[in-house]
């Protein structure tokens, strides 16, 4: 009785977040940090060469170039990874334990990182070039189990990788291969 | 057995029925009034001359709202992109952006929004997404 309300709920609340909000298109406060954070600027006017260059810097990092489009300045690469971390198989062993072998969590087993780049000339003469870099990875579940129920594997999720770092280690690499200096505004 | 004329009839009424199939109708592909209003949402021209500019402008504008682009063409002026809908990321939007030279020397914008396989209708999120293009648009003229 209990679980065929809880389940009632869990659709009711399911059909609630399902209804398109109106903010997709709003700027997020947080936009023009993120956008300081993706972007670096190069006073080159060979975008070319940026676009190559970040292929080549991407492909170091273990990267392979999925979709690219000159014309826009546009390279998309991706590379999958195991997604498993020790604290998440431990507090799968400890809550295995702690329900007497009926849960199973499921737990990270693969991500997809995804690097999207777009060069594009910053200013009206076009020596100075605007590289973004955004960053995202999708990760999938593995299986799992509750009582004798079987939670299959592929649940997955998306989330934006916003650590600063990761950025910073990207344009230092870009830079090395461009022999510029990348520079924020 | 006193079932059996009952079962003759529901059989026969289904052989009638995939016997009489509905035709499609000759205005099948006619644009409704729905679509047309929806097209209007979708849709607006932009005091832009080069093309290239106005999809740099759009490709800016999905970075600045999260999203992930996944094509762009310069030849055909297509962008699309998707992103995972905060806060739960487990909704998926998905987007379309077309722009094509106007006669008068601007370029028309058409935005097409999907959430979750099912078309954005709303008038407001357009509206939104048009307001942050347009500025988009002036700081990259500036």
């Amino acid at each position: 009785m209990f679980r065929s309300i809880a389940c009632g709920v869990a659709l009711l609340l399911a059909s609630c977040q399902s209804a398109p909000p109106k903010t997709f298109f709003q700027l997020s406060p947080e936009a023009p940090a993120h956008k300081a954070a993706q972007t670096r600027f190069f006073e080159t006017k060979d975008s070319d060469a940026l676009l190559s260059a970040s292929a080549a810097a991407l492909q170091d990092l273990g990267f392979h170039v999925e979709e690219c489009e000159r014309g826009v300045g546009f390279l998309r690469a991706t590379k999958e990874r195991s997604a498993m971390e020790s604290g998440q198989v431990t507090s799968r062993v400890f809550l295995l334990l702690l329900s007497f072998g009926y849960f199973i969590q499921p737990i990270d087993l693969q991500q997809q990182i995804a690097a999207t780049i777009v060069a594009s000339p910053a200013n009206s003469d076009g020596t100075r070039q605007e590289v973004r870099v955004m960053f995202h990875r999708v990760v999938w579940k593995g299986d799992g189990a509750f009582e004798r129920n079987y939670i299959p594997p592929g649940e997955q999720r998306m989330e934006m990788i916003r650590d600063p770092l990761v950025y910073q280690q990207f344009f230092a690499k870009l830079s090395k291969a461009v022999f510029l200096e990348a520079f924020t505004l | 057995m006193m079932h059996t004329p009952f079962f003759m009839l529901v059989a026969l009424a289904a052989l009638s029925s995939g016997c009489s199939a509905p035709k499609p109708s000759a205005n099948l592909l006619a644009p409704s009034e729905a679509q047309t209003k929806l097209r209007s949402i979708q849709s607006r021209t932009f005091e832009v001359s080069d093309r290239l500019v106005a999809l740099r402008g759009v490709m800016g504008v999905l970075q600045d709202l999260g999203f992930v682009i996944e094509r762009a063409n310069e030849h055909l002026g297509l962008v699309t992109g998707a992103k995972f809908a905060e806060p739960n990321y487990l909704d998926v939007v998905a987007i379309t952006v077309t722009v094509r030279p106007q006669d008068d020397g601007k370029h028309l914008i058409r935005v097409n929004a999907i959430f979750n396989n099912k078309p954005i209708e709303d008038a407001e999120v357009y509206q939104a997404f048009f307001a942050a293009l347009e500025r988009s648009l002036f700081v990259n003229r500036g």
